[in-house]
């Protein structure tokens, strides 16, 4: 080997032994997850459990009703991301194929909303979701959520550069806007759409504030809501192995997601920086 | 066309030529529709009522009363939030300037093409995909007195009940969680540099350090200052941490959490609005010194 593959070589084994640094938290927290209530994950204490409790598998299902919080998570996440992908299209494509008055305004509020965060808005936000009447109903959390700057501005940048004559030969086929749109934009911005689906889900995924505020009640928290107030509920060092298996079956979904499709996930995180 | 044809177009079709624009203009506005409604309510609205409502003395359940800006005079000698905007700042820096650092030289590496990189970018990849609650919650064990993080250093901290070391705790943890968040920005802007530019360099003998110093970094310019300027969003935004570890004692009540605390727990959705509205003119002034740093470098 030439000195320049050997200091490739050096360079991937100092990347991968700082890589399973990171990975040990959770490889110690996986086997963790598996003890029993009273055995000690402390200094001088394997890290293997004595015996695997696989029963803490389902634990988290019998303490709360984890359940719910997972399939609210998962439908809170599918809606929201179904609807940013309508809206945010639709959007781009009006601010992209169409000339009309305030249209370049409207786009620039949009994109000045990307750095408004949160916390600027929902105190009036959740007087206004009150006043609706949305407290504690999925229309709180989901209608809020169903649309993106990022998203419209990733979907106006990607819809740019689907050639014009593309969309002028479909027109004088008779297809209406709609049709031109769902059978001659759409295929054309397949990558943009599916990346913009993951980061809408996995951040919806994560999203605390904003459903703490509108679903107080177990009926409709999703899962970091719902497992905040498990781990607020089993402080104390015997819950640990349950607590801990509950966080770690609400990341699988996502991590999952990750694993299948990395690329998909990197991509759509260069986007959001406008990198890509 | 050729320009006969437009010179014999008749006036009907002209005007119905124009009438069709309409209709399309019209037509593409009504795409924008959902969006904009959406923005309308859901962003605007809220964003201008929040304005009015930090003059207020206002909790839900009762009529507001018009207070003029007695909440920023409360908010300016309160002692609880300017230790919340100190924390945030701490936390942000602390937090977010060694993940970018970090993230820099990973991207170095991690950037270099043999196989097996690319396992190793995804275990740098993997907390991104995890939700901060859960991470936090993971992290409780980690930071037990008798957990993982005491056992690997050797110590004896009670990292998340002493006003000493939970603010650190808090960094350390979303060091692990963030850097790979800015690791992919860094790669995204490494890959777009095309390789001759190194092969110039290489063929005039700069070593790798130059070749980082002189090349690389200032080629990354652009994509530094976007991860600064999220860097900054996130780290204003910081919630769930602190909410989950913590609940805000030992000294990380950060903004986000006091504006929490302050509209739900006192009911006192008023005087949050105007933290909301401080918070507002702090993001605006970094952007501006922001873009105005930016464009002086240029």
């Amino acid at each position: 080997m030439r000195r320049k593959d050997w200091t490739r070589v050096v360079i991937l084994i100092v990347a991968l032994a700082g890589g399973l640094v990171v990975v040990s938290v959770l490889f110690y927290a996986v086997l963790a997850a598996f003890k029993s209530p009273g055995e000690s994950f402390g200094s001088g204490s394997s890290w293997f459990p004595e015996e695997w409790q696989w029963g803490n598998l389902i634990k988290p299902f019998e303490i709360a009703p984890f359940g719910t919080y997972f399939l609210n998570s998962t439908f809170v996440g599918i809606t929201v991301t179904i609807l940013n992908l309508i809206t945010c299209t639709a959007a781009g494509y009006s601010f992209s194929k169409f000339r009309y008055r305030g249209r370049q305004a409207a786009f620039v509020v949009v994109l000045a909303t990307l750095m408004v965060p949160l916390e600027v808005l929902y105190v009036p936000l959740y007087k206004l979701v009150f006043d609706l009447g949305w407290v504690n109903s999925f229309a709180g959390l989901i209608v809020p959520a169903a649309t993106s700057a990022f998203g419209i501005f990733l979907m106006k940048q990607s819809i740019d550069s689907v050639p014009d004559e593309l969309l002028e030969a479909a027109r004088l086929d008779g297809a209406g806007e709609l049709r031109t749109l769902v059978s001659i934009v759409v295929p054309g911005v397949v990558g943009p759409m599916s990346a913009l689906a993951l980061f809408i889900f996995m951040t919806n995924w994560d999203s605390h504030l904003w459903p703490l505020l509108v679903a107080s009640s177990d009926q409709y928290r999703t899962l970091p809501v719902g497992l905040a107030a498990m781990q607020a509920n089993n402080l104390g060092d015997t819950g640990v192995p349950i607590i801990l298996m509950a966080a770690l079956l609400a990341v699988l979904p996502t991590v999952l997601l990750f694993l299948t499709l990395q690329r998909r996930f990197v991509d759509g995180i260069a986007m959001t920086a406008g990198l890509k | 066309m050729s320009s006969p044809s437009v010179t014999t177009r008749s006036s009907g079709s002209s005007s119905r030529g124009a009438a069709s624009r309409a209709r399309r203009s019209l037509t593409g506005f009504l795409f924008a529709v959902p969006a904009l409604a959406l923005f309308l309510v859901f962003a605007i609205y809220p964003g201008v009522q929040v304005f009015g409502l930090s003059l207020f003395d206002y909790s839900l359940t009762s009529p507001p009363v018009f207070v003029g800006f007695d909440n920023f005079v409360f908010l300016s000698t309160d002692p609880r939030f300017g230790e919340a905007l100190a924390q945030t700042a701490f936390y942000a820096v602390g937090t977010y300037v060694p993940a970018l650092a970090l993230a820099l030289v990973l991207a170095q590496a991690l950037s270099t093409r043999i196989r097996g990189m690319g396992l190793a970018r995804l275990f740098y990849f993997l907390p991104l995909a995890m939700s901060w609650v859960a991470v936090s919650i993971i992290w409780r064990v980690v930071l037990h007195p008798d957990g993982l993080l005491n056992q690997v250093l050797g110590l004896d901290v009670n990292w998340l009940t002493s006003s000493d070391s939970a603010k650190w705790a808090l960094v350390i943890m979303s060091i692990w969680k963030e850097t790979g968040f800015f690791l992919i920005l860094f790669l995204a802007g490494l890959a777009s540099i095309p390789p001759d530019v190194y092969e110039a360099a290489r063929i005039d003998g700069a070593g790798a350090w130059r070749r980082f110093w002189y090349m690389t970094f200032p080629l990354l310019r652009p994509v530094t200052a976007v991860c600064a300027i999220m860097a900054i969003l996130r780290g204003m935004q910081s919630f769930s941490p602190q909410a989950v570890l913590t609940d805000g004692a030992f000294g990380t009540e950060v903004v986000n959490l006091f504006v929490y605390k302050t509209a739900f727990e006192s009911a006192r959705m008023g005087r949050a609005s105007a933290v909301a509205v401080l918070m507002f003119v702090l993001l605006l002034g970094l952007a501006l010194v922001q873009l105005r740093a930016l464009r002086r470098k240029d």
